[in-house]
């Protein structure tokens, strides 16, 4: 009978692994479109987002013109409100806005910076949630523990309240919006990381490598943490989406350091106040960041569902 | 381990994470904040100096040896207790439900924070448990689903709606559904679906006076019902259908997917194999076999989706002007008052360890293989 | 040198000619099944032997219609018991599982679902069509109450039943409690017959409370519970200990009489065949290559990989070293050319590689595929 010895886990194998990964991931990419039109959009997103000062001039928003607030003028469509003021000369496609400035302008500017929000935010948790995380599995023991029971008390509470209170007692700025944020978000990672780094250390090559006498920053840092961080950068594109609609959730209920600030939970803020007399305040804003969110987690779960071994097939 | 050695693990635990979350409150506002705002709800402008000072020492941020309430209020040396005393003073408070009196405007400043919010509690809770309903309802037929015609139209289809929903900004799809149902959509003059408040009285869909209900639990569904008033339940269902449909969809994303993922795991397995070639009808397989198996995971995500609900009743109270207590935390969050504040993340922290312990159990007493 | 195919019907209770089966994989298409010739006839146990991937599995799957969606049939027909079971609708095919087709597992343990009793995964077989099992539990209960009637102090109530039980049988239907009741103590007594102690306690467990023979036990008892016409046992002694390994085909064995139903038996294991097999049939690299009764085959085996696999046992008298096979089994992403066994055979010329040998009947009931033996003419048809 065949002597089929079990296969080192060398290169040969793994390059063809690897190769066939690969050439999974296209087929499984040509198979949806639905994930190509998250790539699409998200990098639309940032291309307009690096663009925005070409298009808009930066200043804008700090102008206002009250006599042109709230009006609406383009021919296009019409709204089911009794009366709708008229703007004047210039044509606003998308109205203006409480303080008389175009919407479409405000949403241009808006965008660069809720997308930086959202990229420091996640940029910074992951940078927590590997370092704690990774720690935790790795160290296991009291450390885990002590890590694990925080990381309890953070997910016991409903991150908006979190995120209230510390804006409440920190001021309100867009350093504090980031920070509150990034104090709700770092649990999650944290939590993930530590699962991979729990299955990862199992593994043998682990074994092979303290028996070779390597120390334990070195096996860390350099082997497990980037082997187990692919879910982490996965579930970071996610939570780009994610950020933005938190963002813009605590903005929206009043929590912005400024409200001329072009962002897009600003501007809905406007919005939902001025609702009867001028609903295209929040559905325009809204629209962008249903858009925005909609383009990374397509991205993102398109990613998840190519590199899941489990659903492969 | 036996049963109720594990569920008595589960609430000590429990208390711990309820202890340990009561000392990071109270420090991000004790701590952080000047000990006269955490005296404010406490006094009454009114008081003199010297009662003012009595109170700050029974309250616990004052010292006895503070000579008096400017050298307080100025934050003098020695006049400040030390933040754990004040921290045991407050959880002694925090136990006998003492908050302090509202700040919040529009209400007399004798009510106590207590019963301003346990006021509009039951009407969150009633969004909330409509809006749970509506989740699971929605979230678990899709994942089936989805996964029974995993990569056909059916899946494509809900992965579109799961995905969207979590994608959609809350406050977003509430005005959306207001724009629609309220301004769109009229019939004599009046938008088919209320636009505000729990009590619909100028639809088209409304009674316009519905009448009273006598507050028996001060939810308004049920005492409606307990009080046989139905054009009052009517109203109030009318009113709840859009924050709660806002909610569900917003919050369907997690379970839906959850579902699908672990009834596509699920029917991978060899059981499901065994059960086809033992000749049973495919619904047999789906249902006796592969969701008895895929469910179960399911679950535990309720503690997740409950917080989902609680953090989003805030947005969506305030786009439907809903009168709980998610809205009237921004008021608080305005005129600062810590005590409502604390006292709603407290309670949200209490209701969702309380329904993970409740989902543990619940898991450990349904899967036979824990039991052992 | 006659053309070698079994006997059209007669007593075949199955009969798979020419079954050309590939797997579309994101690697490319898999050759599973090469065209594969298999007869069963009634009342036989065949043994189906080869390496791991030669296609053993897949086959017994073809059978009984589990293949997976990315599995596609291009060529060939299964017949059983006269039906073509790959022309059947999903339906027919289902009903075909219930009754007549019985599979079971290599590792119980995964087929058996973990939330739920035995009991319960036995009683829904009768729960999924009771039409089709009202003779099966009227008849057992009759004789049960005939030996209890004969037997000292029978229950006064038994004749009233039996008079109820005759005349569910003529109307072919039964009550839904009747239906629970009988199939309850139905699945008791055969969970008795394979042997399992205190069946009554085993039917009220769940699976993880068993071990791994018993586990085992349970699932040729639910097998046995249709009365199938064919009994498709695919590695089901691999994961169980030897001496247990024997108690179960020993079971099988007396099963098979008891209900005179066929048994397709698959294994990798020669030893298994030499116990319990009538015929055996040799797979390689999705290929039939021989198929010969029992102790023909081990007396003289015909084919080079037959030959090589026999050699390769161990045996116990240590009369000489087990050699192996040189080389490993192909890629059947793109398979040899020809034969797909001449790469290692020792005995390979050059018409090898060049087509598929056919089956040829070298002796009585002993069929081979080799150039070695024939077919080297060009009137054999090149598949």
């Amino acid at each position: 009978m065949s002597h089929e010895m079990k296969q080192p886990e060398k290169n040969p194998a793994k390059s063809r692994r690897q190769h066939s990964d690969l050439r999974f991931a296209l087929h499984l990419l040509r198979q949806n479109p639905i994930v190509m039109a998250g790539l699409v959009i998200s990098v639309a997103t940032v291309v307009l987002a690096l663009l925005s000062n070409l298009l808009v001039n930066g200043a804008y928003w700090h102008q206002q013109n009250l006599t042109l607030r709230l009006c609406w003028n383009n021919p296009a469509f019409g709204w089911p409100v009794t009366n709708l003021f008229n703007c004047g000369g210039q044509v606003y496609p998308l109205g203006t806005d409480a303080y008389g400035r175009s919407l479409l302008q405000m949403i241009i500017l808006a965008i660069p910076i809720d997308l930086q929000i959202a990229l420091e935010v996640v940029a910074s948790a992951v940078v927590i949630g590997v370092v704690f995380g990774s720690l935790a599995a790795y160290m296991g023991g009291l450390i885990d523990e002590v890590i694990l029971r925080i990381t309890d008390i953070f997910l016991a509470v409903p991150w908006i309240l979190l995120a209230i209170v510390l804006i409440v007692v920190l001021g309100r700025s867009l350093t504090t919006l980031t920070l509150a944020i990034i104090i709700t978000w770092w649990p999650w990672y944290v939590r993930l990381m530590r699962s991979q780094v729990i299955g990862e250390k199992e593994k043998l090559y682990v074994e092979r490598l303290k028996m070779m006498g390597a120390g334990w920053p070195r096996i860390l840092f350099r082997h497990v943490i980037p082997n187990s961080i692919y879910p982490i950068l996965v579930q970071s594109t996610l939570d780009i989406g994610s950020v933005i609609l938190t963002v813009s959730a605590l903005t929206f209920i009043g929590l912005t350091p400024n409200p001329l600030l072009p962002e897009l939970g600003n501007l809905s803020n406007q919005g939902i106040e001025y609702f009867f007399t001028a609903p295209w305040l929040i559905i325009f804003p809204g629209l962008t960041i249903l858009i925005i969110s909609l383009g990374f987690n397509l991205l993102g779960d398109g990613i998840r569902d190519i590199f899941d071994p489990r659903l492969r097939r | 381990m036996r049963l109720y050695e594990y569920v008595l693990r589960r609430i000590l635990f429990m208390v711990f994470v309820l202890f340990a979350l009561s000392v990071l409150i109270f420090y991000l506002t004790r701590g952080l904040l000047p000990p006269t705002t955490a005296l404010a709800p406490y006094i009454n402008p009114r008081l003199t100096d010297a009662g003012k000072l009595s109170i700050a020492r029974a309250v616990g941020v004052a010292t006895s040896s503070c000579p008096s309430f400017s050298d307080f209020a100025a934050l003098q040396n020695g006049c400040i207790t030390p933040l754990w005393t004040q921290y045991l003073y407050w959880l002694k408070n925090v136990l006998v439900g003492n908050w302090g009196y509202t700040l919040l405007p529009g209400i007399s400043g004798t009510e106590s924070t207590w019963s301003v919010f346990f006021g509009r509690f039951p009407y969150t809770a009633e969004l909330d448990i409509v809006a749970a309903a509506l989740t699971f309802l929605i979230a678990v037929p899709l994942g089936i689903i989805s996964a029974t015609h995993n990569n056909k139209a059916p899946d494509h289809l809900s992965r579109i709606v799961s995905l969207g929903g979590y994608s959609i900004p809350q406050f977003w799809f509430g005005a959306m559904l207001l724009l629609v149902f309220v301004l769109y959509v009229r019939i004599g003059g009046l938008g088919l679906l209320p636009a505000s408040g729990a009590l619909g009285t100028t639809c088209a869909l409304c009674f316009s006076n519905p009448g009273t209900i006598t507050a028996y639990t001060g939810v308004p569904l049920l005492d409606a019902l307990l009080s046989r008033n139905i054009p009052y339940f009517w109203d109030s269902v009318v009113a709840i259908i859009l924050p709660a449909m806002t909610l569900a969809i917003t919050s369907l994303g997690l379970l839906t997917r959850i579902v699908r993922s672990n009834m596509m795991e699920v029917l991978r397995q060899d059981y499901i194999t065994m059960a086809r070639s033992k000749g049973l009808k495919e619904r047999t397989v789906v249902y006796s076999h592969a969701l008895r198996n895929a469910i179960l995971p399911a679950i535990t995500v309720t503690g997740l989706l409950v917080t989902y609900l609680i953090g989003g009743s805030v947005i969506v109270e305030i786009v439907f002007s809903w009168p709980g207590v998610g809205s009237a935390a921004l008021v608080a969050a305005d005129v600062l008052d810590i005590n409502f504040l604390e006292l709603f993340v407290l309670v949200a922290g209490v209701i969702i360890v309380v329904t993970n312990l409740t989902v543990d159990i619940l898991y450990a007493v349904l899967d036979p293989r824990i039991r052992y | 040198m006659s053309q070698a195919h079994t006997q059209e019907g007669g007593d075949d209770i199955l009969s798979i000619q020419e079954l050309k089966l590939k797997f579309h994989t994101y690697a490319g298409e898999v050759s599973a099944l090469d065209g594969i010739k298999l007869s069963i006839k009634k009342g036989e146990l065949l043994g189906l032997v080869g390496e791991s991937g030669c296609g053993k599995s897949v086959t017994a799957l073809a059978i009984a219609g589990l293949l997976p969606p990315n599995a596609e049939v291009t060529g060939g027909d299964v017949v059983l018991d006269g039906k073509n079971v790959l022309a059947l609708k999903p339906e027919e095919m289902r009903l075909a599982r219930l009754k007549d087709i019985a599979m079971i597992f290599q590792d119980p343990m995964t087929y058996l679902n973990p939330v739920l009793t035995i009991g319960s995964q036995m009683a829904e077989i009768t729960r999924a069509e009771p039409k089709l099992f009202v003779s099966t539990l009227v008849n057992y209960r009759l004789r049960q109450i005939d030996k209890q009637v004969e037997g000292t102090n029978p229950n006064p109530g038994l004749p009233a039943e039996r008079e109820r039980l005759r005349h569910a049988l003529e109307s072919q239907s039964l009550g839904r409690k009747e239906l629970n009741e009988l199939t309850r103590s139905y699945a008791i007594s055969l969970l008795r017959s394979v042997r399992l102690p205190e069946p009554e306690k085993v039917f009220e467990m769940y699976p993880f409370e068993l071990s791994g023979g018993m586990r085992q036990r349970v699932m040729i008892a639910m097998a046995m519970m249709r009365r199938p016409k064919l009994l498709l046992a695919d590695e089901i002694t691999t994961a169980l200990d030897v001496t247990v390994q024997a108690q179960i085909l020993h079971l099988l064995k007396d099963l098979r009489s008891e209900i005179n139903t066929s048994v397709l038996l698959i294994t990798h294991d020669l030893a298994i065949v030499a116990e319990v097999c009538d015929r055996v049939a040799v797979m390689y690299a999705g290929n039939i290559v021989e198929i010969a009764e029992v102790h023909e085959l081990f007396r003289n085996p015909l084919h080079p990989y037959s030959k090589g696999l026999l050699a390769s046992v161990p045996r116990a008298d240590l009369t000489r070293t087990p050699d192996s096979i040189e080389g490993s089994v192909p890629d059947l992403l793109s398979p040899p050319s020809g034969c797909r066994f001449h790469p290692r055979c020792p005995k390979a010329f050059e018409v090898c590689p060049s087509r598929k040998p056919s089956m040829i009947e070298v002796a009585p009931d002993h069929y081979v595929s080799c150039f070695l033996y024939g077919g080297l003419n060009g009137k054999n048809n090149n598949t």
